[in-house]
């Protein structure tokens, strides 16, 4: 023993040793990181080339943003270990000690409130809602653009002040029972009064969402271990989940603080209506107020609403209309105002969208300029802008983790007068948080992202047929002779040609709008699909939903904050609920979340239809199952949607829906959310049901222990 | 502060739901100064193959509360008895209590002895003697893997806690991140005449004695009761093993009648190994955070490092040990007993019994240890 008894100080590593030492332990985190996201990676890739029967396009840049998910994942979950979590549980064990009450409150309500602002989801909503029109669906139009910061104020405020009635329930020991019950019993009450407004029912899908995007892969790990740390001090004695349940509660309260605000802009905005009433003279004064200015809307209007609803904004006088276009030509700020500030951005906006007569306004009545510059745009990329994506993401990662960690580590030295313990440990693990979500976040946008685009724009081709704009494709010296004429089983007739391309002989449909007699040119868009059974054919629609399934499954496999949690629910009960375990309950949820989600957009389905039964059938479930499931499953349920699921749902999302014509791409979020408590919560009343007849068993084996 | 002290500390491991009714039991009682932490239990199951062809033994984990608290020497049997009595926990294959005989070295006023006020005593239980307590620390994630062996030889069934370590370790600047510092904690009682062969059998099994797998130690118990139910299955006869066994333990008035069957597989352990003899093992206790310090300030005097616990200190609120913070930390040392004084010159030289601290020193004496001895002998 002696032997290995040596003084205090530090031991001399040489640069080989350090290297042998840094090498395993590099490999094993890296190994990790690939184990749960090569799943959804290799998963998507084999989908687009061998079910979608596509080619990845950029594949090298995917390919490195695929790395940069790897690496960066394994920083910042060594981070969160290493610093944000040590961090949040010893700040969790003083305050109660050493603060009273109101400052513990104050501090929750910073705290909830920061979090929000550090991890805006704001931008994740906004993508979602890209599509909603402002005739449509007023209101939830005027709360994403107009007034997205109230968004983010109110969705702050609701985690604000769930973190501090979740203080509240650890210092006073209450169950999450009740906090259930009530606030799911408002919110279904809630949702299905808002389904006789048109204006809150289009809120509904939103609301959900928020609570399903707010808690964020860095704001949960925090949230758990300072709950942890809490719960240390004030818990209960013998209870398996102290610590657990803020994170269903900061799910829950932005829900309610969406509705609010969506309640008292009520009065504001006018009923749903028809897109050329909204943009007409009579209607326009309570139109504007749903943009930032008359350029705004007139911005909006070129951009999204058809020719008449144009006119509509013009008193249907087309002249004026198109003098007004040929000011724009000129004024460069006017223009800048209504359509934004690239240089060329009314060109193409013209040559993409506008109707014959503002494309010869903006051009000079140059057809060939129209042509070429249709082409032109239609086929541009935007190029990568290396220092941009940089930059950005460099800001989001710090703004993310430095300004809310700087907050803790103040109050701990200023408020609790406290020495950090392990400092230097908790630095590395916040930079390399920093740096792995900055890394992360690139190979997001780089990698995952455009997989998924790529995807969920192609993905309805496997039950209809979509046309791709991105090959649109011109027939030089193109004959009109050489077009046959086919008919259809009901005897319309339709017109077709052959295109050699290489040594194949191609169909290709022949429409008269395609055809440049002049020039002798033939442009045409080439359509794919569907590519399983017929025109929204059955078979088709089911392997999108398998699809889907599997995409929710394997892109929770890989979620940071609900492997954080796993982490931290096998370590309070020192390693009898698995982490492997709650995953797969978890993203079995998600994946049967997503096919609802899903299903939701391909038939329409309200989603108050979808959101109500689960919602009352888990005040059920809660209600019979043991306080230490809830606490987990319900707060499963909050880290469910993070940086990996996301994109990929709203690519698949937006895709489905541009393609069917639906309102939004709200819901599937909030779907993927429900399920899995539902599933967690199962598979913990099966278990508790085993355990208690295993002890019923050894209880009537009843062996006196010898009273002598 | 006191001068040294013999006393008893009673620990139990029972399953998660009946412990706070025990807790309130032993408050009410008079014992105020209790300190719990999570812990695992871990059982054997017969799960069928595919199609119900064959079979294999698996592990089935429970959580579970490990308790331990601090009486006078006179009254351990009071307090045992009173926990299987209060808590009506007189079935078997629920619950491990056992007592070991400890030094209170130094410790902060409130951080002392409990007193049973209630002369109430209700019934009594036999109690094993003879008995023999194994301790063992390896790698998180290994702890199974060598508990199991406490399950196939039907000693008893094995509580499992979770332990950070220190020593090496903590010199070596950040580059420490690299080495993991969780630990597992095996806590199994045996019959004092099991206790060396299991314990050979769990080296074995662990291979302990190769360098950085772990440490393994015994230690005296005083009395106890083992929860024999090693595996969870159904009764499949009138009478199930358990029952047969304890029944034959109570008969033959220990478990020496079971020797034979252990002494077979001892032989095939047997091999030449060096064993560590005459250790102490100093249990630090003291406020959450501050652990690390302590254990610092013993290394500086020749302790090698240090397996912490995180506790939880309960007591009642209207008690004066509630001053206590209630998370705590345990820190377990094994040292030479030539350096006892040293190092608790050091630890209170470093503020282990301020209030900040409030720290404790227990020892007990280790007769046999195992680990990686490097090359010396």
């Amino acid at each position: 023993m002696a032997a290995q008894q040596q003084a205090v100080g530090k031991i001399k590593v040489t640069f080989t040793q350090a290297i042998r030492m840094l090498l395993p332990y590099v490999r094993d985190r890296i190994m990790e990181q690939i184990k749960s996201v090569s799943l959804i990676i290799v998963y998507l890739i084999l989908f687009q080339t061998i079910v979608l029967q596509m080619g990845i396009v950029e594949a090298s840049v995917i390919s490195v943003g695929l790395s940069l998910v790897i690496v960066g994942l394994t920083f910042f979950m060594e981070g969160l270990m290493l610093g944000l979590m040590p961090l949040g549980e010893v700040i969790g064990i003083k305050l109660p000690q050493k603060s009273k009450l109101p400052v513990i409150l104050a501090f929750a309500f910073i705290l909830g409130m920061g979090a929000t602002f550090a991890e805006p989801a704001i931008g994740v909503l906004k993508a979602a809602g890209s599509s909603v029109k402002p005739w449509e669906a007023p209101l939830l139009f005027l709360l994403l653009n107009k007034y997205a910061n109230y968004l983010v104020y109110a969705v702050g405020a609701g985690v604000g002040i769930a973190v501090m009635f979740g203080m509240l329930r650890f210092l006073y020991k209450w169950s999450l029972k009740p906090f259930i019950y009530i606030l799911i019993s408002g919110l279904v009450g809630i949702t299905i009064l808002g389904y006789f407004d048109p204006n809150l029912c289009a809120l509904t899908g939103l609301a959900w969402d928020c609570g399903a995007v707010t808690t964020g892969p860095v704001t949960v790990p925090l949230v758990l271990a300072l709950g942890i740390g809490i719960c240390r001090i004030a818990g209960s004695s013998g209870d398996g989940a102290a610590g657990f349940g803020m994170v269903t509660l900061a799910s829950l309260f932005p829900i309610i603080t969406v509705f609010t605000l969506g309640a008292v802009f009520l009065g504001d905005v006018s009923k749903p209506m028809e897109e050329t009433a909204f943009f007409s003279k009579g209607n326009q004064s309570k139109a504007i107020t749903l943009f930032l200015s008359k350029e705004d809307m007139t911005g909006y209007a070129f951009r999204n609403a058809s020719i008449e609803s144009q006119l509509a904004l013009f008193g249907g006088d087309k002249n004026e209309m198109l003098a007004y276009l040929n000011k724009l030509k000129q004024n460069d700020s006017k223009r800048g105002e209504v359509f934004g500030q690239e240089p060329d951005a009314l060109e193409c906006w013209a040559a993409l969208y506008g109707s014959e007569d503002q494309q010869m306004t903006v051009f000079n009545n140059d057809k060939d300029a129209v042509k070429d510059a249709a082409i032109h745009y239609a086929r541009l990329v935007p190029p990568i802008k290396v220092f941009d994506i940089l930059n950005r993401n460099g800001r989001a990662a710090a703004q993310a983790i430095i300004p809310l960690t700087l907050f803790l580590i103040l109050v701990f030295i200023i408020i609790l007068r406290e020495k950090l313990p392990h400092a230097d440990e908790i630095m590395l693990g916040i930079t390399f948080a920093v740096f792995g979500m900055f890394l992360f976040n690139i190979g997001i946008e780089l990698g995952l992202s455009k997989l998924g685009d790529q995807i969920g724009s192609k993905l309805p081709s496997s039950f209809m047929s979509i046309e791709m704009k991105e090959q649109i494709r011109n027939i030089t010296n193109f004959k009109k002779e050489t077009v046959q004429t086919a008919t259809t089983s009901e005897g319309e007739l339709k017109e077709f040609f052959y295109l050699k391309t290489g040594s194949d002989y191609e169909e290709v449909p022949y429409y008269e709008r395609g055809h440049d007699e002049e020039k002798a040119i033939y442009s045409y868009t080439p359509t794919k699909g569907p590519l399983y059974g017929s025109e929204r054919g059955l078979i088709g629609l089911i392997v999108v939903l398998i699809f889907a399934f599997i995409m929710g499954y394997g892109a929770t496999m890989a979620e940071p904050a609900l492997n954080a949690l796993g982490l931290t629910v096998e370590q309070i009960t020192v390693g009898v609920f698995k982490k492997k375990v709650l995953m797969q309950a978890v993203a079995l949820g998600v994946g049967t979340g997503i096919v609802l989600g899903v299903a939701k957009i391909l038939w329409g389905i309200p989603l108050v239809f979808l959101l109500v039964p689960p919602y009352i059938l888990l005040l059920f479930l809660s209600k019979i199952s043991t306080e230490e499931y809830v606490n987990i499953g319900w707060d499963s349920a909050g880290v469910t949607t993070g940086p990996v699921t996301v994109p990929l749902v709203l690519a698949v999302g937006l895709g489905l829906g541009g393609q069917v014509g639906v309102v939004e791409g709200f819901g599937i979020l909030s779907m993927a959310s429900v399920c899995p408590i539902l599933s967690v919560l199962s598979v913990g009343i099966l278990v508790t049901r085993r355990q208690k007849a295993m002890l019923q068993e050894s209880s009537k084996i009843v062996i006196k222990g010898g009273n002598s | 502060m006191a001068a040294e002290k013999k006393l008893s500390k009673i620990s139990g491991i029972f399953h998660g739901g009946v412990t706070s009714s025990i807790v309130e039991a032993l408050n009410s009682a008079g014992i105020v100064d209790l300190q719990l932490t999570d812990a695992r239990t871990l059982m054997l199951r017969e799960k069928k193959g595919p199609f119900g062809i064959g079979f294999e033994t698996v592990i089935v984990e429970e959580h579970a509360d490990f308790l331990s608290f601090l009486v006078p020497s006179k009254q351990e049997k009071t307090a045992m008895n009173l926990i299987v009595d209060k808590s009506k926990m007189d079935t078997s294959g629920r619950y491990t209590i056992f007592s070991e005989d400890v030094r209170l070295i130094k410790n902060h006023d409130l951080c002392q002895e409990n007193f049973i006020d209630s002369t109430e005593t209700g019934k009594t239980y036999t109690l094993q003697t003879k008995l023999m307590g194994i301790c063992c620390i390896v790698y998180r994630g290994e702890g199974n893997h060598v508990a199991r062996v406490a399950l196939d030889t039907g000693t008893c069934v094995p509580g499992v806690t979770f332990g950070i370590g220190t020593g090496l370790r903590d010199k070596l600047g950040l580059l420490r991140i690299t080495i993991p510092a969780a630990k597992e904690v095996i806590n199994l009682i045996a019959s004092s005449d099991d206790a060396e062969a299991v314990m050979d059998m769990m080296i074995n099994a662990g291979n302990l004695d190769q360098p950085g797998k772990g440490f393994i130690f015994l230690y005296p118990v005083g009395k106890g009761i083992i929860n024999r139910k090693v595996t969870r299955e159904l009764p499949k006869h009138a009478a199930s093993m358990e029952q047969i066994i304890a029944a034959m333990d109570e008969i033959e008035g220990g478990t020496r009648w079971r020797l034979r069957s252990m002494s077979g597989k001892v032989s095939e352990s047997k091999q030449k190994r060096a064993y560590l003899e005459n250790l102490t093992n100093l249990i630090v206790t003291c406020n959450e955070g501050r652990g690390n310090d302590l254990v610092k300030a013993a290394m500086s005097v020749g302790a090698a490092g240090a397996t912490i616990i995180k506790l939880k200190h309960i007591s009642p609120s209207d008690s004066e040990q509630s001053k206590i913070s209630p998370a705590r930390e345990e820190s377990n040392l094994v040292v030479g007993e030539n350096l006892v004084p040293d190092i608790v010159d050091a630890i209170e030289k470093a503020g282990g019994f301020d209030d900040k601290t409030h720290g404790r020193i227990l020892a007990h004496p280790i007769p046999k240890a195992c680990t990686y001895l490097g090359g010396k002998k």
